[in-house]
């Protein structure tokens, strides 16, 4: 008995729109529970620009753009959405590229889990789809692989179009207050040290949150409570989110005070949002996919500023890019990206089509969720040294990524420190 | 008969709120730590106020802020529910026997006997005067326990983090503050009015935090501050000592006796020790013994009769307990066993309770016996019970002798006063049995008497109705004894320290 795909009806006719430029790779988007999984996007892999159009079937597909596309992607989606499989347009036949399509769904997958600051729990579903799309005949062929298991083999899996099929999802979010402060070692110590530091905050930060008390609606209720579904179809639902913590205890009785060259503070507040899926969705689903959506914007944002905090001296103060949320029409759902301050929604814009290949009208998009960081230089005290600065009205000129888009900017070393804080986090039921 | 105090306290509700507070200050140079501290220290009480300040009501869906009078579940709660109606939302309730030792004079009873005692001891008597009359008093309390929280969720927008460097050489401290404040409300008080309560609780649990942190402080080491609760005699109940981690009672002696004086409380028996600390309910003893098992029995009543039992608490120790198979040879060391437990849970001594082995080693050691002693199963009588608790406890000890056992018929008032002045266990051993005597009933008119005997050659598990039924604590008669056997009583003699 295979996994059963509720795809909705756009999907269809997006893949099909695609067919003429086969071959073609791209990602299907969506949710997964138990019962079943819904298909609600898919977005192709785009065209690399250095290299020339249309290779031959026969040449091995670009991996390593192809998994840079998916991390990109699966930044740009809420809580509760994920990249769920791999697409491949062809007009070969179907049987013949299953080992494509297998190499290509783990290759993603683990590209995906490196930047996870979480390990799957033993409830996550772990079976990922593959779909070939027979470019000249249309016909789609279906497939599963258990992405945990390295041996597994393909499984059928049943593929329906549907419309409507995130129409009533309910949608959870909150505004929640961020705030790691962290010691740095003495001055002189090794270089690493920022980052070890930074990573060992975020932890303790991650460690509280998932431990949190979750109210949901101003309500703590148990995890297995099914939240009612909206009264009526097709009205969006949404809960308010709480998330109540308490620090992480070292349980010690003595305590030292340490020589210390200095402190690194994240301090501000972030939007988090999660989707859910129509099919009784419980209290636990909701509170798992707000906190890790919450984690990974924390995390993805911080990464965006961290090369340029550890390559200069000067720079003391950073803001990180606001989230700007777009609600997809239509759908149900929506997606997101990060936006700095010297951008301007254009550059939203152009990154939602290029990554995503969303055509999104700048009316379309909700800016109102996060506000930009008022920041502040002021002048050190004569006889203090740099210290502390208080809340004025000059705007700190932020990091701008390198070229217009996210995508080739390899951030390899911050790559490793957050998936280094990775294997040390985990989120779990 | 349990003699009973007209005032015995209304049943109330003790609340209890725990949680961690983050200590985190960044003093320039060694000479600023304190001042830094201090700051800290003043931004924590100023967080009592704030209104991300969340108790949530454990074993239950409620959630307070008590800064903004808010209340969850909205609607159903709210700052002028009863304390009596919370208990509703709670799963399990946790209900706490109390057992208050408290000393009353009693005038009347005795003067009329007053120039008997005094021919037949007067230092008696005047233990006598002083603490006429022990009683236990049973009161129940409902314990309502909470968790300290914080919460990040806000209202937005709110303008996104922003990363903050400040390179400095200077010093970091951080540590976490272990909060646990309690306060005593009525049933038909408002929850409104105790939670403030709680928050001036906290407020000034703080206050006394900083001054344990700053007062203990050695160089660069903070000693982390550590509350603990006593039970004082009534009407004073419950009171909280903040005292700092890991330096050991014997080092604390100036502060409780600036305590004793404080809270008006005698010097010869302690009472802010730290094994005195109070147990609530949910504090499971981790070590699997039973205590205090005779709270469950019906006590006996005799015509004109009163009860004379232990005081505090005891652990129950027989046979083939800590997989030791003692049995047969191992009473006296199990009753033995009891009676240290007696002394270390009442803080008169930090060693833990000594193993056979110990207590052998004990007795070669001061030369009582050989070295083959050591790992033999030879039995040991009350002299040698009492030269062990000298020996490892420092406690000394009374020891009585009966010729025959239908003389300890007679003993009622020696026991009785035992009870009354020194209240520990008593160990008895004769014929070829040792038992521990937990108090006696009796009668000063009659002269009729029961003795709590704990059995020490149980060897089954640490069941309560079990021992409780079959007599293994239970309340026994003078026919108990053997008639013609003789006994040897250890009486162990409650240091008079604090």
């Amino acid at each position: 008995m295979g996994r059963g795909y509720m795809v909705e009806e756009a999907v269809e006719r997006y893949l099909s729109s695609l067919c003429s430029s086969s071959p073609l790779t791209g990602l299907l988007l969506g949710q997964s529970s138990a019962q079943r999984d819904f298909v609600v996007m898919a977005t192709r892999t785009p065209q690399r620009e250095a290299c020339p159009l249309t290779p031959s079937p026969r040449d091995t597909l670009d991996m390593e753009w192809i998994n840079e596309h998916a991390r990109q992607v699966s930044r740009m989606l809420p809580g509760g959405l994920s990249v769920l499989g791999v697409f491949y347009i062809s007009d070969a036949e179907a049987k013949d590229t299953l080992i494509t399509l297998r190499q290509l769904v783990f290759a993603v997958q683990k590209s995906i889990s490196r930047d996870l600051l979480w390990l799957s729990g033993d409830d996550d579903i772990s079976e990922r789809v593959t779909l070939h799309v027979n470019s000249t005949t249309r016909k789609t062929f279906c497939r599963t692989f258990d992405v945990r298991d390295p041996k597994s083999t393909a499984k059928p899996a049943d593929w329906r179009y549907q419309s409507g099929v995130c129409g009533s999802w309910p949608m959870v979010w909150s505004c929640v207050e961020v705030e790691i402060p962290v010691s740095l070692p003495p001055r002189g110590a090794r270089p690493g040290d920022l980052e070890t530091s930074l990573q060992e905050g975020l932890k303790l930060w991650a460690q509280q949150i998932e431990r949190g008390t979750f109210l949901l609606d101003g309500r703590k209720i148990s995890e297995d409570t099914e939240l009612t579904g909206p009264t009526k179809r097709n009205v969006k639902q949404s809960l308010q989110a709480q998330i109540l913590t308490t620090p992480v205890c070292p349980g010690e009785q003595v305590s030292q005070v340490g020589a210390s060259g200095g402190r690194v503070v994240l301090r501000g507040a972030v939007h988090t949002r999660a989707y859910l899926h129509g099919n009784k969705p419980t209290a636990r689903l909701a509170e798992k996919a707000l906190k890790r959506d919450l984690l990974s914007t924390v995390a993805l944002r911080l990464n965006m500023v961290l090369e340029e905090l550890m390559e200069t001296q000067e720079r003391d103060r950073l803001s990180l890019p606001t989230r700007v949320m777009c609600p997809l029409r239509g759908l149900g759902v929506g997606v997101c990206d990060y936006r700095f301050s010297d951008e301007g929604p254009l550059e939203v814009l152009d990154r939602l089509k290029e990554i995503l290949d969303l055509e999104v009208r700048q009316e379309d998009l909700d800016h109102t969720q996060e506000e930009e960081a008022v920041t502040v230089e002021t002048q050190p005290a004569p006889n203090e040294g740099v210290q502390r600065s208080e809340l004025q009205a000059a705007v700190v000129p932020p990091l701008k990524p390198q070229g217009r888009s996210y995508i080739g900017a390899a951030m390899a070393t911050v790559m490793a420190l957050l998936a280094a804080a990775a294997s040390l986090l985990y989120l779990d039921d | 008969m349990v003699y009973t105090d007209a005032t015995v306290p209304e049943n109330g509700i003790i609340w209890r709120v725990k949680g961690q507070l983050e200590l985190r200050c960044y003093p320039e140079s060694t000479d600023a730590i304190k001042k830094s501290i201090s700051q800290t220290f003043e931004t924590l009480r100023s967080q009592m106020k704030s209104e991300s300040l969340v108790f949530t009501v454990c074993d239950s869906s409620v959630v307070i802020w008590p800064n903004k009078d808010v209340y969850s579940p909205h609607g159903e709660v709210s700052s002028n529910t009863l304390c009596e109606e919370l208990q509703r939302w709670i799963k399990c309730f946790h209900y706490l026997f109390v057992y208050s030792l408290c000393v009353i004079f009693v005038c009347v009873g005795l003067c009329e006997h007053t120039y008997m005692y005094l021919c037949v001891c007067a230092c008696m008597y005047v233990n006598v005067c002083m603490h006429a009359c022990t009683f236990m008093c049973v009161c129940m309390f409902v314990v309502i326990n909470l968790c300290l929280m914080k919460e990040v969720s806000r209202p937005g927008p709110l303008p996104v983090p922003t990363l903050t460097r400040t390179l400095q050489s200077g010093h970091a401290l951080l540590t976490t503050l272990p909060m646990d404040c309690v306060i005593r409300s009525t049933a038909h008080q408002p929850i409104g009015v105790a939670c403030n309560h709680l928050l001036d609780a906290l407020t000034s649990q703080l206050s006394e935090m900083e001054k344990a942190a700053l007062q203990n402080m050695k160089g660069t080491t903070l000693l982390v501050p550590e509350p603990y609760h006593f039970l004082l005699p009534e009407p004073r109940g419950l009171v909280t000592i903040v005292y700092p981690a890991g330096v050991p009672d014997s080092q604390l002696e100036s502060h409780r006796k600036e305590l004793h004086g404080r809270f008006d409380l005698p010097e010869d028996r302690p009472y802010f020790r730290k094994p005195n600390a109070f147990r609530f309910p949910d504090q499971v003893h981790k070590d699997g013994y039973l205590r205090n098992p005779h709270q469950v029995l019906t006590h006996p009543s005799l015509d004109n009769g009163k009860l004379y039992l232990v005081q505090g608490v005891y652990s129950y120790h027989h046979y083939m307990q800590d997989r030791m198979e003692d049995n047969g040879w191992g009473c006296a060391y199990r009753s033995l066993q009891t009676v240290c437990s007696w002394f270390q849970q009442q803080g008169y001594a930090e060693r833990p309770v000594p193993s056979h082995r110990e207590i052998q080693q004990a007795l070669v050691d001061m030369g009582d016996k050989q070295a083959s002693f050591v790992g033999s199963r030879q039995w040991i009588g009350s002299i040698e019970v009492a030269a062990v608790l000298d020996q490892l406890l420092g406690i000394t000890s009374k020891i009585m002798f009966v010729s025959q056992g239908c003389e300890l018929a007679s003993k009622g008032r020696e026991l009785a006063n035992h009870f009354l002045t020194e209240g520990t266990p008593v160990m008895i051993g004769g014929g070829v049995l040792a038992h521990t005597i937990l108090g006696v009933a009796w009668s000063e008119t009659t002269g009729q008497i029961r003795y709590l005997i704990l059995d020490p050659h149980y060897t089954g598990a640490e069941d309560l109705q079990v021992i409780s039924d079959k007599g293994w604590c239970g309340w026994k008669g003078p026919d108990f004894w053997d008639q013609t056997a003789y006994y040897n009583l250890c009486l162990p003699q409650r240091p008079r320290i604090f």
